[in-house]
């Protein structure tokens, strides 16, 4: 069979017309590899928000070779907005415990940051879920993200397209960021754990609130860009009231009693989602992150304290996630 | 503390280029509180709002609209609004706010494009609202919010002709106000864009639901209205935070509720002046002679 010329310009340029769509979708869209050799991760039992969580966490911490002294420590909670009796935000006496427990280890010193993501009055969230009174007692400093100074920053990743965002100074001068999510389902992203956390970064004054870019560009795709540009060192995880069903504000409060800590924010959410009764490959934002952010398969995961087991009852979803659930 | 040591603790804190930062920390002008503290200083200070008209004036961008702080990027934002109103009684800004309004009339929620329309009337109705009332967005290709809308109508309200390209003015109006009402929580009052998600009515936000207030001052009987206002009655004397406190106060008193003794809880809230966010502190300021508040808002005569 003989191929006349107009054959071959078709052919080549079907061929390349077919390479630049497809190309995209197989070429990484990250340059780097953060996943260290074994990550560590410590599953912590915890049934009351009380005192004894101060030891607890110690206790905890202890299981992982950190060394933040002379460093500046941000935590970072999940502080969205108040509704009564719901488990919405990292409860403030675990938090607390955290910002005792650096300062034990040495830190030089200890900030609790967050930018909440729909109610633009930040002290009245503080004041209403019991922050402000902790923060005053303790003297932390704390920062609304939503409005601190903002610094051009490009991405390290492009899943989302933003080239850049501009964040906050806070953040990004921090030296040892600890990611502090309560664990919660999420009708938009399945769950919300330490990596959903960092929308709480995106400052609301420049990009509203919600952060409505990030939704319009892609959650799993911005989630995954955050990650990449602002690295999580440590994670603890709120589990002690979780949240199922429809979260991340009017789901239902689910009794978990976890604390999840973690020395990569990809094994600390793989974990998180096993104890929800989920498989952490079913989350986009896991199951990518563990190709370069850090290690999602049990193998490359020392599990330490109590094991990571599937719940008897998986947390209820909205039905768009129900794919989430563990076989 | 009084209202003139507000007063001048809000001059202290002006950066020598004539703007505000937000925070007390930092050196990075912002309008948000630079519009804020323009619209308290009312008739004081004159060299002081004198500079920040000419900072205003300087931050604007190309297009017409103003960004968030100096040295942002330059597709426009929400305080093109806020800053049209701060600039309302500026003839030297004449010029300068009639383009920023101009580019507020071409700037609407992504849903007034048919394409997204057509996707939230079909696939994508987790979140209960009518496509066809749409408003402004926070900043462009996002869709529409209460407080950016609300603060376009206040903005778009201060025009005194809808003429020489603001013809569209009535129309974008319209709808914003009808956008505002479709979004309403079912319980009264206004979250942060919707009243239902996933089946589920969302709690109003008392700062929102005031600026939704203020900007339908002129419908004080519309039965979402009232409701609305009933709720900021009742949830105000358990504020404890001033930015909503101050927002309380403005639209109660637009609408002519008692706010004696809201003005008394917020002037006992623990030393203002240690209050690290300049917007919430001119807010305070604003608040407390709301009566000429009201007037620099436009929402009084």
């Amino acid at each position: 069979m003989s191929i006349t010329r107009r054959h071959f310009i078709i052919g080549s340029t079907a061929l390349g017309a077919g390479t630049s769509i497809c190309a995209p979708f197989f070429v990484p869209k990250y340059h780097f590899d953060r996943r260290r050799r074994r990550s560590r991760v410590a599953v912590l039992h915890a049934q009351l928000y009380s005192q004894q969580l101060d030891q607890i966490l110690r206790e905890g911490l202890q299981l992982f070779p950190l060394d933040v002294r002379g460093k500046t420590v941000l935590l970072k909670p999940n502080l969205v907005d108040y509704l009564p009796g719901n488990a919405i935000n990292t409860h403030p006496t675990l938090v607390m415990a955290a910002v005792e427990a650096f300062r034990r280890l040495g830190a030089k010193s200890v900030v609790v940051a967050e930018g909440p993501g729909l109610q633009r009055d930040t002290q009245l969230v503080l004041s209403q879920s019991g922050y402000q009174e902790s923060l005053r007692d303790e003297e932390v400093r704390f920062v609304d993200l939503n409005r601190d100074e903002l610094i051009r920053t490009p991405l390290r990743t492009s899943y989302s397209e933003m080239k850049e965002l501009w964040l906050p100074r806070t953040v990004l001068a921090a030296d040892f960021l600890v990611s502090m999510p309560k664990i919660k389902t999420h009708h938009w992203s399945g769950v919300t754990l330490s990596m959903k956390n960092m929308f709480g970064i995106v400052p609301g004054l420049r990009y509203g609130w919600p952060k409505n870019i990030l939704h319009w560009k892609g959650i799993q795709q911005s989630i995954l860009d955050l990650c990449a540009t602002v690295p999580i060192h440590f994670v603890i995880a709120d589990g002690i009231i979780a949240m199922e069903g429809n979260g991340p504000l009017s789901g239902t409060p689910r009794p978990l009693g976890r604390i999840v800590l973690a020395d990569d924010p990809v094994a600390a959410d793989a974990t998180c989602a096993r104890l929800m009764g989920f498989d952490p490959d079913r989350v986009t934002h896991i199951r990518v992150g563990a190709r370069f952010l850090g290690n999602g398969a049990p193998g490359h995961i020392d599990q330490v304290g109590h094991p990571a087991r599937l719940p008897t009852t998986p947390f209820r979803v909205v039905k768009e996630f129900e794919n989430l659930y563990a076989l | 503390m009084v209202l003139s040591e507000l007063s001048v603790e809000l001059v202290r804190r002006r950066l020598p280029c004539g703007g505000w930062p937000v925070l007390l920390s930092s050196a990075q002008p912002a309008l948000e509180p630079t519009c804020y503290s323009l619209l308290a200083l009312g008739t004081q200070a004159t060299d002081v709002r004198e500079r920040a008209v000419v900072f205003l004036l300087r931050a604007q961008n190309p297009n017409g609209s103003w960004p968030v702080f100096a040295g942002d990027d330059h597709d426009g934002s929400w305080l093109t609004s806020l800053v049209a109103v701060a600039l309302s009684d500026h003839v030297s800004a004449i010029p300068a706010r009639l383009k920023g309004l101009h580019w507020l009339l071409s700037s609407a929620g992504r849903e007034s494009n048919w394409i997204w329309k057509w996707k939230f009337r079909t696939t994508d109705r987790h979140v209960r609202f009518d496509p066809d009332k749409f408003g402004w967005p926070w900043f462009p290709n996002t869709v529409s919010w209460v407080v950016p809308t609300a603060f376009a109508i206040l903005a778009l309200n201060q025009l005194h002709c809808f003429c020489g390209g603001f013809e569209l003015a009535p129309s974008r109006l319209e709808r914003g106000v009808e956008m505002l009402i479709d979004r309403a929580c079912p319980g009264g009052g206004w979250n942060a864009g919707n009243g239902v998600v996933y089946g589920t009515a969302v709690r109003p936000h008392p700062d929102d639901t005031a600026i939704a207030l203020l900007a339908l001052h002129d419908r004080p009987q519309h039965p979402i209205v009232q409701v609305a206002l009933n709720y900021l009655e009742f949830t105000a004397p358990t504020l404890a935070a001033p930015w909503s406190l101050a927002w309380a106060i403005l639209a109660l008193a637009a609408h002519r509720r008692p706010i004696t003794l809201l003005r008394r809880a917020l002037l006992d809230v623990t030393d203002l002046s240690y209050v690290e966010d300049t917007s919430t502190l001119a807010l305070v300021c604003l608040a407390l002679d709301h009566e000429q508040a009201l007037v620099n808002l436009g929402v009084m005569p």
